[in-house]
Protein backbone atom coordinates (compact mmCIF):
# COMPACT_ATOMS: atom_id res chain seq x y z
CA UNK A 1 0.00 0.00 0.00
CA UNK A 2 1.25 3.34 -0.88
CA UNK A 3 0.01 6.77 -0.06
CA UNK A 4 -2.32 8.46 -2.97
CA UNK A 5 -3.62 11.47 -1.41
CA UNK A 6 -2.51 13.01 1.48
CA UNK A 7 -3.41 16.15 3.26
CA UNK A 8 -1.72 18.02 7.06
CA UNK A 9 -3.28 20.68 9.08
CA UNK A 10 -5.87 21.65 6.47
CA UNK A 11 -7.60 24.95 7.10
CA UNK A 12 -9.94 26.39 5.30
CA UNK A 13 -12.31 29.62 5.84
CA UNK A 14 -14.89 31.24 3.70
CA UNK A 15 -15.16 35.04 4.38
CA UNK A 16 -13.22 34.65 7.82
CA UNK A 17 -16.19 31.89 8.48
CA UNK A 18 -14.10 28.63 9.25
CA UNK A 19 -15.25 26.01 7.09
CA UNK A 20 -12.78 23.28 7.89
CA UNK A 21 -9.94 23.63 10.61
CA UNK A 22 -7.01 21.05 11.31
CA UNK A 23 -7.78 18.09 8.91
CA UNK A 24 -5.28 15.27 8.58
CA UNK A 25 -5.28 12.13 6.46
CA UNK A 26 -3.53 9.35 4.59
CA UNK A 27 -5.71 7.81 1.90
CA UNK A 28 -4.06 4.55 0.62
CA UNK A 29 -3.66 3.12 -3.19
CA UNK A 30 -6.93 1.06 -3.02
CA UNK A 31 -8.84 1.93 -0.66
CA UNK A 32 -12.64 2.86 -1.09
CA UNK A 33 -13.68 5.47 1.14
CA UNK A 34 -17.10 6.60 1.90
CA UNK A 35 -17.12 10.45 2.98
CA UNK A 36 -20.12 11.32 5.51
CA UNK A 37 -21.09 14.07 8.09
CA UNK A 38 -23.77 16.87 8.49
CA UNK A 39 -25.21 19.25 5.78
CA UNK A 40 -22.39 22.17 5.85
CA UNK A 41 -20.05 20.04 7.31
CA UNK A 42 -17.43 20.78 4.59
CA UNK A 43 -17.32 17.38 2.49
CA UNK A 44 -17.84 19.26 -0.65
CA UNK A 45 -15.03 22.02 0.30
CA UNK A 46 -12.61 18.95 1.30
CA UNK A 47 -12.79 17.55 -1.88
CA UNK A 48 -12.38 20.60 -3.84
CA UNK A 49 -9.34 21.44 -1.87
CA UNK A 50 -7.51 18.42 -2.63
CA UNK A 51 -8.72 19.05 -6.60
CA UNK A 52 -7.27 22.73 -6.21
CA UNK A 53 -9.76 24.23 -7.05
CA UNK A 54 -10.09 26.04 -3.72
CA UNK A 55 -6.84 27.23 -1.99
CA UNK A 56 -6.72 26.79 1.83
CA UNK A 57 -3.66 26.28 3.93
CA UNK A 58 -2.09 23.27 4.97
CA UNK A 59 -0.10 20.80 2.74
CA UNK A 60 -1.98 18.02 -0.04
CA UNK A 61 0.29 15.58 -1.97
CA UNK A 62 -1.22 13.76 -4.43
CA UNK A 63 0.94 10.46 -5.49
CA UNK A 64 3.75 12.00 -3.41
CA UNK A 65 3.89 15.13 -5.28
CA UNK A 66 2.73 18.74 -3.38
CA UNK A 67 -0.16 19.38 -4.70
CA UNK A 68 1.11 23.10 -6.40
CA UNK A 69 3.63 20.96 -8.76
CA UNK A 70 1.27 18.37 -9.46
CA UNK A 71 0.69 17.68 -13.22
CA UNK A 72 -0.35 14.05 -13.80
CA UNK A 73 -4.13 15.37 -13.61
CA UNK A 74 -5.26 12.40 -15.90
CA UNK A 75 -5.27 10.24 -13.18
CA UNK A 76 -7.64 11.94 -11.21
CA UNK A 77 -11.02 10.99 -12.28
CA UNK A 78 -13.82 14.11 -10.86
CA UNK A 79 -17.83 13.82 -11.11
CA UNK A 80 -19.11 16.98 -9.49
CA UNK A 81 -22.21 17.19 -7.59
CA UNK A 82 -24.45 19.50 -10.08
CA UNK A 83 -24.46 18.89 -14.00
CA UNK A 84 -22.65 21.60 -15.42
CA UNK A 85 -25.14 22.91 -17.83
CA UNK A 86 -28.41 21.70 -16.88
CA UNK A 87 -29.58 25.59 -17.00
CA UNK A 88 -27.95 26.68 -20.23
CA UNK A 89 -28.41 25.57 -24.04
CA UNK A 90 -24.57 24.66 -24.90
CA UNK A 91 -25.12 22.50 -28.14
CA UNK A 92 -22.87 19.60 -27.66
CA UNK A 93 -22.55 15.68 -27.64
CA UNK A 94 -22.52 13.47 -24.87
CA UNK A 95 -19.62 11.43 -26.99
CA UNK A 96 -18.04 15.20 -27.07
CA UNK A 97 -18.51 15.52 -23.34
CA UNK A 98 -16.58 12.63 -22.12
CA UNK A 99 -14.02 13.54 -24.87
CA UNK A 100 -13.43 16.41 -22.44
CA UNK A 101 -11.80 13.71 -19.81
CA UNK A 102 -8.79 13.12 -22.45
CA UNK A 103 -5.47 15.75 -22.20
CA UNK A 104 -5.60 18.46 -24.91
CA UNK A 105 -4.17 17.67 -27.84
CA UNK A 106 -3.23 19.96 -30.71
CA UNK A 107 -6.04 20.67 -32.79
CA UNK A 108 -9.48 19.80 -33.11
CA UNK A 109 -9.23 16.84 -34.53
CA UNK A 110 -10.42 13.46 -32.51
CA UNK A 111 -8.08 10.16 -33.21
CA UNK A 112 -9.18 6.50 -33.25
CA UNK A 113 -7.37 5.74 -30.34
CA UNK A 114 -9.31 8.64 -28.29
CA UNK A 115 -12.44 7.58 -30.07
CA UNK A 116 -12.42 4.19 -28.93
CA UNK A 117 -11.56 5.17 -25.15
CA UNK A 118 -14.36 7.01 -25.41
CA UNK A 119 -17.08 4.57 -26.49
CA UNK A 120 -15.46 2.71 -24.00
CA UNK A 121 -16.15 4.55 -21.25
CA UNK A 122 -19.61 5.16 -22.20
CA UNK A 123 -19.90 1.24 -22.76
CA UNK A 124 -19.18 0.76 -19.41
CA UNK A 125 -21.79 3.86 -17.67
CA UNK A 126 -24.34 2.65 -20.05
CA UNK A 127 -24.74 5.38 -22.08
CA UNK A 128 -22.95 4.84 -25.60
CA UNK A 129 -26.69 4.81 -27.06
CA UNK A 130 -26.86 8.75 -25.99
CA UNK A 131 -23.43 9.35 -27.78
CA UNK A 132 -24.90 11.52 -30.64
CA UNK A 133 -27.64 13.23 -28.77
CA UNK A 134 -27.01 16.96 -27.19
CA UNK A 135 -26.50 16.41 -23.85
CA UNK A 136 -28.81 19.39 -22.73
CA UNK A 137 -31.47 16.72 -24.37
CA UNK A 138 -30.62 13.67 -22.08
CA UNK A 139 -32.62 13.57 -18.25
CA UNK A 140 -30.54 14.74 -15.20
CA UNK A 141 -29.97 11.28 -14.75
CA UNK A 142 -28.28 10.01 -17.87
CA UNK A 143 -26.49 13.59 -17.66
CA UNK A 144 -24.87 12.12 -14.11
CA UNK A 145 -23.67 8.91 -15.91
CA UNK A 146 -22.09 10.61 -18.98
CA UNK A 147 -20.32 12.54 -16.77
CA UNK A 148 -19.29 9.41 -14.88
CA UNK A 149 -18.31 8.16 -18.58
CA UNK A 150 -15.80 11.50 -18.52
CA UNK A 151 -14.30 10.90 -15.29
CA UNK A 152 -13.59 7.42 -16.69
CA UNK A 153 -12.26 7.80 -19.93
CA UNK A 154 -8.36 8.65 -18.72
CA UNK A 155 -8.06 5.30 -16.76
CA UNK A 156 -8.17 7.34 -13.71
CA UNK A 157 -5.98 5.91 -10.21
CA UNK A 158 -8.05 8.02 -8.10
CA UNK A 159 -12.06 8.92 -8.69
CA UNK A 160 -13.09 11.86 -6.89
CA UNK A 161 -17.00 11.71 -6.70
CA UNK A 162 -19.24 14.58 -5.05
CA UNK A 163 -22.97 13.28 -4.19
CA UNK A 164 -23.43 11.20 -7.70
CA UNK A 165 -26.21 9.15 -7.32
CA UNK A 166 -28.67 12.01 -6.56
CA UNK A 167 -30.35 12.18 -9.67
CA UNK A 168 -30.58 8.34 -10.37
CA UNK A 169 -33.42 6.38 -9.97
CA UNK A 170 -32.92 2.75 -8.09
CA UNK A 171 -31.95 0.74 -10.45
CA UNK A 172 -29.31 3.71 -12.02
CA UNK A 173 -28.37 3.78 -8.62
CA UNK A 174 -27.36 0.01 -8.23
CA UNK A 175 -25.67 -0.36 -11.30
CA UNK A 176 -23.66 2.95 -10.51
CA UNK A 177 -22.35 1.57 -7.30
CA UNK A 178 -21.87 -1.85 -8.63
CA UNK A 179 -19.18 -0.12 -10.85
CA UNK A 180 -17.63 1.60 -9.11
CA UNK A 181 -16.82 -1.93 -6.40
CA UNK A 182 -16.20 -3.28 -9.55
CA UNK A 183 -13.23 -0.31 -10.26
CA UNK A 184 -12.11 -0.55 -7.01
CA UNK A 185 -11.84 -4.29 -6.75
CA UNK A 186 -10.86 -5.32 -9.97
CA UNK A 187 -8.94 -2.62 -11.30
CA UNK A 188 -7.35 -1.05 -7.82
CA UNK A 189 -8.84 2.28 -8.32
CA UNK A 190 -8.88 4.57 -5.13
CA UNK A 191 -12.55 6.27 -4.69
CA UNK A 192 -13.11 8.82 -2.37
CA UNK A 193 -17.29 9.50 -2.19
CA UNK A 194 -19.33 11.80 -0.72
CA UNK A 195 -22.74 10.51 -0.44
CA UNK A 196 -25.67 10.34 1.99
CA UNK A 197 -26.64 6.51 0.02
CA UNK A 198 -25.01 4.92 3.03
CA UNK A 199 -26.98 1.76 2.23
CA UNK A 200 -26.42 1.07 -1.42
CA UNK A 201 -22.54 2.35 -1.12
CA UNK A 202 -21.62 0.44 1.48
CA UNK A 203 -21.29 -3.01 -0.38
CA UNK A 204 -18.13 -1.86 -1.81
CA UNK A 205 -16.30 0.87 0.79
CA UNK A 206 -13.67 -0.33 2.64
CA UNK A 207 -13.38 3.14 4.79
CA UNK A 208 -15.63 5.43 6.37
CA UNK A 209 -14.48 9.75 6.38
CA UNK A 210 -16.53 11.26 9.21
CA UNK A 211 -16.29 15.19 8.31
CA UNK A 212 -18.35 17.97 10.75
CA UNK A 213 -15.61 20.87 10.57
CA UNK A 214 -12.54 18.48 10.43
CA UNK A 215 -12.18 14.98 10.31
CA UNK A 216 -14.26 13.28 13.08
CA UNK A 217 -13.30 10.00 11.93
CA UNK A 218 -11.43 8.19 9.31
CA UNK A 219 -10.63 4.39 9.33
CA UNK A 220 -12.25 1.03 8.89
CA UNK A 221 -16.32 -0.02 9.03
CA UNK A 222 -15.20 -2.11 11.98
CA UNK A 223 -13.32 0.80 13.62
CA UNK A 224 -16.42 3.56 13.00
CA UNK A 225 -18.14 1.06 14.20
CA UNK A 226 -16.16 1.29 17.69
CA UNK A 227 -15.47 5.29 17.44
CA UNK A 228 -16.26 7.11 20.64
CA UNK A 229 -15.65 9.96 19.02
CA UNK A 230 -18.15 8.97 15.77
CA UNK A 231 -20.59 7.97 19.01
CA UNK A 232 -20.70 11.29 20.12
CA UNK A 233 -21.32 13.21 16.58
CA UNK A 234 -24.34 10.42 15.83
CA UNK A 235 -24.89 8.65 18.73
CA UNK A 236 -24.47 4.50 19.03
CA UNK A 237 -27.67 3.46 17.55
CA UNK A 238 -27.15 5.57 14.65
CA UNK A 239 -23.45 4.59 14.03
CA UNK A 240 -24.65 1.12 14.63
CA UNK A 241 -27.61 1.35 11.87
CA UNK A 242 -24.71 2.70 9.63
CA UNK A 243 -22.49 0.49 9.73
CA UNK A 244 -24.99 -2.20 9.56
CA UNK A 245 -26.37 -1.20 6.45
CA UNK A 246 -22.88 -1.94 5.13
CA UNK A 247 -22.95 -5.31 5.50
CA UNK A 248 -24.71 -7.27 3.31
CA UNK A 249 -26.72 -9.48 5.98
CA UNK A 250 -27.44 -6.27 7.76
CA UNK A 251 -25.29 -8.14 10.77
CA UNK A 252 -22.31 -6.31 12.95
CA UNK A 253 -19.20 -7.43 11.37
CA UNK A 254 -17.94 -7.73 15.20
CA UNK A 255 -20.59 -10.55 15.52
CA UNK A 256 -21.50 -11.34 19.16
CA UNK A 257 -17.90 -9.45 20.61
CA UNK A 258 -19.73 -6.28 19.65
CA UNK A 259 -20.04 -4.14 23.11
CA UNK A 260 -22.06 -1.64 21.31
CA UNK A 261 -24.44 -3.92 20.28
CA UNK A 262 -25.74 -5.08 23.37
CA UNK A 263 -25.93 -1.96 24.96
CA UNK A 264 -28.05 -0.45 21.47
CA UNK A 265 -30.11 -3.72 21.83
CA UNK A 266 -28.44 -5.78 19.04
CA UNK A 267 -28.86 -5.74 15.30
CA UNK A 268 -30.28 -2.60 14.32
CA UNK A 269 -30.10 -3.22 10.18
CA UNK B 1 -25.80 47.52 -59.84
CA UNK B 2 -22.45 45.65 -58.02
CA UNK B 3 -20.14 48.72 -59.51
CA UNK B 4 -19.81 49.56 -56.47
CA UNK B 5 -17.09 46.80 -55.72
CA UNK B 6 -14.83 48.53 -57.73
CA UNK B 7 -14.54 51.35 -55.56
CA UNK B 8 -11.06 50.79 -53.15
CA UNK B 9 -12.99 52.49 -49.96
CA UNK B 10 -15.53 49.46 -50.46
CA UNK B 11 -12.66 46.74 -50.67
CA UNK B 12 -11.12 48.48 -47.64
CA UNK B 13 -14.12 48.13 -46.10
CA UNK B 14 -15.84 44.70 -46.91
CA UNK B 15 -12.34 43.07 -46.26
CA UNK B 16 -11.72 44.60 -42.83
CA UNK B 17 -15.61 44.01 -42.16
CA UNK B 18 -15.10 40.25 -42.96
CA UNK B 19 -12.32 40.16 -41.29
CA UNK B 20 -14.21 41.75 -38.03
CA UNK B 21 -17.36 39.79 -38.57
CA UNK B 22 -15.54 36.39 -38.46
CA UNK B 23 -13.34 37.53 -35.47
CA UNK B 24 -16.44 38.49 -33.65
CA UNK B 25 -18.59 36.06 -34.29
CA UNK B 26 -16.04 33.12 -32.87
CA UNK B 27 -14.99 35.19 -29.97
CA UNK B 28 -18.83 35.94 -29.20
CA UNK B 29 -19.57 32.09 -28.94
CA UNK B 30 -17.41 31.70 -26.40
CA UNK B 31 -18.32 35.07 -24.61
CA UNK B 32 -22.02 33.83 -24.72
CA UNK B 33 -22.03 30.77 -23.33
CA UNK B 34 -19.40 31.73 -20.84
CA UNK B 35 -22.00 35.10 -19.63
CA UNK B 36 -19.65 37.42 -20.72
CA UNK B 37 -21.43 39.02 -23.50
CA UNK B 38 -22.16 42.50 -21.92
CA UNK B 39 -18.00 42.47 -21.73
CA UNK B 40 -18.47 44.09 -25.84
CA UNK B 41 -21.16 46.90 -24.36
CA UNK B 42 -18.37 47.72 -21.54
CA UNK B 43 -15.59 47.83 -23.18
CA UNK B 44 -17.15 50.20 -26.20
CA UNK B 45 -17.97 52.19 -23.28
CA UNK B 46 -14.34 52.34 -22.47
CA UNK B 47 -13.10 52.98 -26.39
CA UNK B 48 -14.98 56.77 -25.95
CA UNK B 49 -12.31 57.09 -23.62
CA UNK B 50 -9.65 56.11 -26.66
CA UNK B 51 -10.97 57.98 -29.11
CA UNK B 52 -11.11 60.88 -26.64
CA UNK B 53 -7.50 61.01 -26.10
CA UNK B 54 -6.88 60.27 -30.21
CA UNK B 55 -8.36 63.29 -30.87
CA UNK B 56 -7.49 65.32 -28.29
CA UNK B 57 -3.47 64.42 -29.40
CA UNK B 58 -4.27 63.87 -32.84
CA UNK B 59 -3.20 60.36 -32.91
CA UNK B 60 -4.54 57.70 -34.27
CA UNK B 61 -7.56 56.26 -32.63
CA UNK B 62 -7.47 52.55 -33.09
CA UNK B 63 -3.43 52.41 -32.00
CA UNK B 64 -4.52 54.50 -28.86
CA UNK B 65 -7.61 52.57 -27.92
CA UNK B 66 -6.09 49.17 -28.23
CA UNK B 67 -3.81 49.69 -24.58
CA UNK B 68 -6.60 51.72 -23.16
CA UNK B 69 -9.30 49.30 -23.73
CA UNK B 70 -7.11 46.27 -22.80
CA UNK B 71 -6.00 47.74 -19.07
CA UNK B 72 -9.30 47.83 -18.96
CA UNK B 73 -10.29 44.06 -19.57
CA UNK B 74 -7.36 43.86 -17.06
CA UNK B 75 -9.14 45.60 -14.86
CA UNK B 76 -12.42 44.12 -15.17
CA UNK B 77 -10.72 40.75 -14.59
CA UNK B 78 -8.62 42.05 -11.52
CA UNK B 79 -12.37 43.77 -9.67
CA UNK B 80 -13.89 40.49 -10.36
CA UNK B 81 -11.02 37.89 -9.03
CA UNK B 82 -9.57 40.68 -6.14
CA UNK B 83 -13.10 41.52 -5.09
CA UNK B 84 -15.19 38.59 -5.41
CA UNK B 85 -17.97 40.36 -6.81
CA UNK B 86 -20.08 39.69 -10.25
CA UNK B 87 -18.16 39.84 -13.54
CA UNK B 88 -21.33 42.01 -14.80
CA UNK B 89 -20.93 44.33 -12.08
CA UNK B 90 -17.46 44.59 -12.35
CA UNK B 91 -17.68 45.49 -16.31
CA UNK B 92 -20.98 47.82 -14.99
CA UNK B 93 -17.75 49.82 -13.03
CA UNK B 94 -15.09 49.86 -16.02
CA UNK B 95 -17.63 50.80 -18.66
CA UNK B 96 -19.00 53.93 -16.36
CA UNK B 97 -15.23 55.23 -15.45
CA UNK B 98 -14.43 54.74 -19.26
CA UNK B 99 -17.83 56.67 -20.76
CA UNK B 100 -16.98 59.14 -17.79
CA UNK B 101 -13.45 59.88 -18.66
CA UNK B 102 -13.83 60.29 -22.50
CA UNK B 103 -16.76 62.72 -21.48
CA UNK B 104 -14.63 64.60 -19.51
CA UNK B 105 -11.54 64.84 -22.25
CA UNK B 106 -14.08 65.63 -25.15
CA UNK B 107 -15.61 68.02 -23.34
CA UNK B 108 -12.07 69.87 -21.97
CA UNK B 109 -11.14 69.30 -25.95
CA UNK B 110 -13.54 71.51 -26.53
CA UNK B 111 -16.97 69.34 -27.15
CA UNK B 112 -17.84 66.97 -29.69
CA UNK B 113 -17.03 67.19 -33.31
CA UNK B 114 -17.90 65.14 -36.59
CA UNK B 115 -15.04 62.72 -35.92
CA UNK B 116 -15.77 61.73 -33.27
CA UNK B 117 -19.72 61.21 -33.91
CA UNK B 118 -18.40 58.91 -36.97
CA UNK B 119 -16.70 56.72 -34.49
CA UNK B 120 -19.76 56.42 -32.13
CA UNK B 121 -21.83 55.92 -34.70
CA UNK B 122 -19.30 54.18 -37.47
CA UNK B 123 -17.74 54.44 -40.41
CA UNK B 124 -16.88 51.46 -42.58
CA UNK B 125 -15.96 52.67 -45.54
CA UNK B 126 -12.85 55.05 -43.91
CA UNK B 127 -11.06 52.17 -42.99
CA UNK B 128 -7.49 51.98 -44.58
CA UNK B 129 -5.49 49.34 -46.07
CA UNK B 130 -3.15 49.25 -42.94
CA UNK B 131 -6.25 49.09 -40.21
CA UNK B 132 -7.69 46.00 -42.79
CA UNK B 133 -4.41 44.27 -42.14
CA UNK B 134 -4.79 44.48 -38.41
CA UNK B 135 -8.20 43.25 -38.80
CA UNK B 136 -6.52 40.42 -40.50
CA UNK B 137 -3.66 39.72 -38.21
CA UNK B 138 -6.24 39.20 -35.28
CA UNK B 139 -8.39 36.93 -37.27
CA UNK B 140 -5.11 34.60 -37.74
CA UNK B 141 -4.21 34.93 -34.24
CA UNK B 142 -7.62 34.21 -33.22
CA UNK B 143 -7.97 30.79 -35.45
CA UNK B 144 -4.50 29.48 -34.52
CA UNK B 145 -5.73 29.42 -31.19
CA UNK B 146 -9.27 27.56 -31.88
CA UNK B 147 -7.43 25.24 -33.73
CA UNK B 148 -4.61 24.96 -31.05
CA UNK B 149 -6.83 24.59 -27.99
CA UNK B 150 -10.07 23.78 -29.39
CA UNK B 151 -10.97 21.19 -26.64
CA UNK B 152 -9.38 23.36 -23.61
CA UNK B 153 -11.24 25.93 -24.66
CA UNK B 154 -14.53 24.15 -24.70
CA UNK B 155 -14.02 21.95 -21.57
CA UNK B 156 -13.46 25.66 -19.85
CA UNK B 157 -16.59 27.23 -21.09
CA UNK B 158 -18.94 24.18 -20.10
CA UNK B 159 -17.24 23.15 -17.29
CA UNK B 160 -14.71 25.24 -15.63
CA UNK B 161 -14.16 23.53 -12.55
CA UNK B 162 -13.58 20.08 -14.35
CA UNK B 163 -11.54 22.00 -17.08
CA UNK B 164 -9.19 22.85 -13.72
CA UNK B 165 -8.77 19.04 -12.78
CA UNK B 166 -7.75 18.51 -16.10
CA UNK B 167 -4.57 21.07 -15.55
CA UNK B 168 -6.21 23.33 -17.92
CA UNK B 169 -5.49 26.96 -17.16
CA UNK B 170 -8.67 28.43 -16.88
CA UNK B 171 -7.28 31.30 -15.71
CA UNK B 172 -5.19 31.85 -18.85
CA UNK B 173 -7.55 30.85 -21.02
CA UNK B 174 -9.89 33.54 -19.41
CA UNK B 175 -7.63 36.74 -19.72
CA UNK B 176 -6.45 35.47 -23.44
CA UNK B 177 -10.35 35.60 -24.21
CA UNK B 178 -11.06 38.81 -22.71
CA UNK B 179 -7.98 40.36 -23.74
CA UNK B 180 -7.90 38.87 -27.66
CA UNK B 181 -11.83 40.46 -27.36
CA UNK B 182 -10.85 43.87 -26.51
CA UNK B 183 -8.70 44.58 -29.51
CA UNK B 184 -11.51 43.36 -31.46
CA UNK B 185 -13.77 45.76 -29.69
CA UNK B 186 -11.34 48.25 -31.20
CA UNK B 187 -11.20 47.20 -34.55
CA UNK B 188 -14.71 46.92 -34.61
CA UNK B 189 -15.72 50.42 -33.79
CA UNK B 190 -14.98 51.70 -37.19
CA UNK B 191 -17.12 48.89 -38.77
CA UNK B 192 -20.31 49.60 -36.34
CA UNK B 193 -19.12 52.47 -33.83
CA UNK B 194 -19.25 52.50 -30.69
CA UNK B 195 -22.75 52.28 -30.20
CA UNK B 196 -23.54 48.89 -31.63
CA UNK B 197 -20.08 46.91 -30.81
CA UNK B 198 -21.51 44.76 -28.64
CA UNK B 199 -24.26 43.80 -31.26
CA UNK B 200 -21.70 41.91 -33.42
CA UNK B 201 -20.51 39.88 -30.40
CA UNK B 202 -23.61 38.56 -29.12
CA UNK B 203 -26.06 38.50 -32.05
CA UNK B 204 -24.53 36.21 -34.37
CA UNK B 205 -23.94 33.48 -31.76
CA UNK B 206 -27.25 33.74 -29.92
CA UNK B 207 -28.95 33.22 -33.78
CA UNK B 208 -26.58 30.23 -34.31
CA UNK B 209 -27.28 28.54 -30.69
CA UNK B 210 -30.70 28.60 -32.04
CA UNK B 211 -30.63 26.78 -34.79
CA UNK B 212 -27.58 24.57 -34.20
CA UNK B 213 -26.75 21.05 -32.59
CA UNK B 214 -23.48 20.16 -32.32
CA UNK B 215 -20.63 22.93 -30.89
CA UNK B 216 -19.15 23.10 -34.51
CA UNK B 217 -22.25 24.19 -35.99
CA UNK B 218 -22.67 26.96 -33.41
CA UNK B 219 -18.84 28.28 -34.56
CA UNK B 220 -19.71 28.28 -38.49
CA UNK B 221 -23.01 29.03 -38.30
CA UNK B 222 -22.21 32.68 -35.75
CA UNK B 223 -19.49 33.24 -38.59
CA UNK B 224 -21.98 33.18 -41.59
CA UNK B 225 -24.95 35.26 -40.24
CA UNK B 226 -21.92 37.81 -39.22
CA UNK B 227 -20.26 37.61 -42.67
CA UNK B 228 -23.61 37.64 -44.13
CA UNK B 229 -25.08 40.64 -42.19
CA UNK B 230 -21.73 42.60 -42.89
CA UNK B 231 -21.99 42.03 -46.39
CA UNK B 232 -25.79 42.85 -47.38
CA UNK B 233 -25.43 46.00 -44.37
CA UNK B 234 -22.80 47.64 -46.63
CA UNK B 235 -24.68 46.84 -49.52
CA UNK B 236 -28.09 48.66 -48.78
CA UNK B 237 -26.08 51.17 -46.66
CA UNK B 238 -24.46 52.12 -50.19
CA UNK B 239 -27.19 51.86 -52.02
CA UNK B 240 -29.66 53.68 -50.19
CA UNK B 241 -27.29 55.92 -48.42
CA UNK B 242 -27.76 54.87 -44.58
CA UNK B 243 -25.22 54.40 -41.88
CA UNK B 244 -23.46 51.14 -42.27
CA UNK B 245 -23.01 50.09 -38.67
CA UNK B 246 -26.97 50.19 -38.63
CA UNK B 247 -27.59 48.51 -41.72
CA UNK B 248 -25.04 45.38 -40.46
CA UNK B 249 -27.13 45.10 -36.95
CA UNK B 250 -30.45 45.44 -38.61
CA UNK B 251 -29.29 42.29 -40.97
CA UNK B 252 -27.47 40.79 -37.69
CA UNK B 253 -31.56 40.77 -36.03
CA UNK B 254 -32.79 39.65 -39.58
CA UNK B 255 -31.04 36.34 -38.68
CA UNK B 256 -31.76 36.32 -35.60
CA UNK B 257 -35.32 36.40 -36.19
CA UNK B 258 -35.24 33.65 -38.97
CA UNK B 259 -33.55 31.58 -36.37
CA UNK B 260 -35.96 31.99 -33.99
CA UNK B 261 -38.71 31.54 -36.42
CA UNK B 262 -36.48 28.29 -37.70
CA UNK B 263 -36.70 27.18 -34.01
CA UNK B 264 -39.89 27.34 -33.35
CA UNK B 265 -41.19 25.47 -36.08
CA UNK B 266 -39.96 22.50 -34.73
CA UNK B 267 -36.39 22.55 -36.12
CA UNK B 268 -34.71 23.04 -32.51
CA UNK B 269 -33.44 20.59 -30.07
CA UNK B 270 -35.41 21.19 -26.73
CA UNK B 271 -36.93 18.52 -25.30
Amino acid sequence: MSSVIKAVGLRFAYRRVPVLEDVSFDVQRGDYVGIIGPNGGGKTTLLKLILGLEKGEGKISLFNTPLAQFSDWHKIGYLAQKSPVSQSRFPISAQEIVLMGLPQRLGSGVSVGELKQVHAAMQKTHTREYAGKIFHDLSIGQQQRVLLARALVSHPEILILDEPSTALDAQSRGMFFDLLGELNQKHGVTILLITHDTGEVGKHISKFMYVDKTVVFFGTKEEFCHSEAVAKQLGPFAQHTIDHLHNHHGHCPLGEDCEECHHAGGNHA
Amino acid sequence: MLEFLSYGFVQRGLVAGTFVAVACALLGVFLVLKRLSLIGDGMSHVCLTGVAVALLTSTSPVYMSVPIVMAASAGILKITSTFKIYGDAAIGIVSAAGLSVGLLITALAGGFNTDLLSFLFGSILTVSWSEAALCGLLLVVILILLRAFYRDLTSACFDEPFAKTRGVAVQAVHTVLVLITSVAIVLAFKVVGIFLISALLIIPPVAALLVSRTFKQVLWKSVAFSVLSVWLGVFISFVYDIPSGAAIILMNLFFLACSFVWMKLGNNHDR
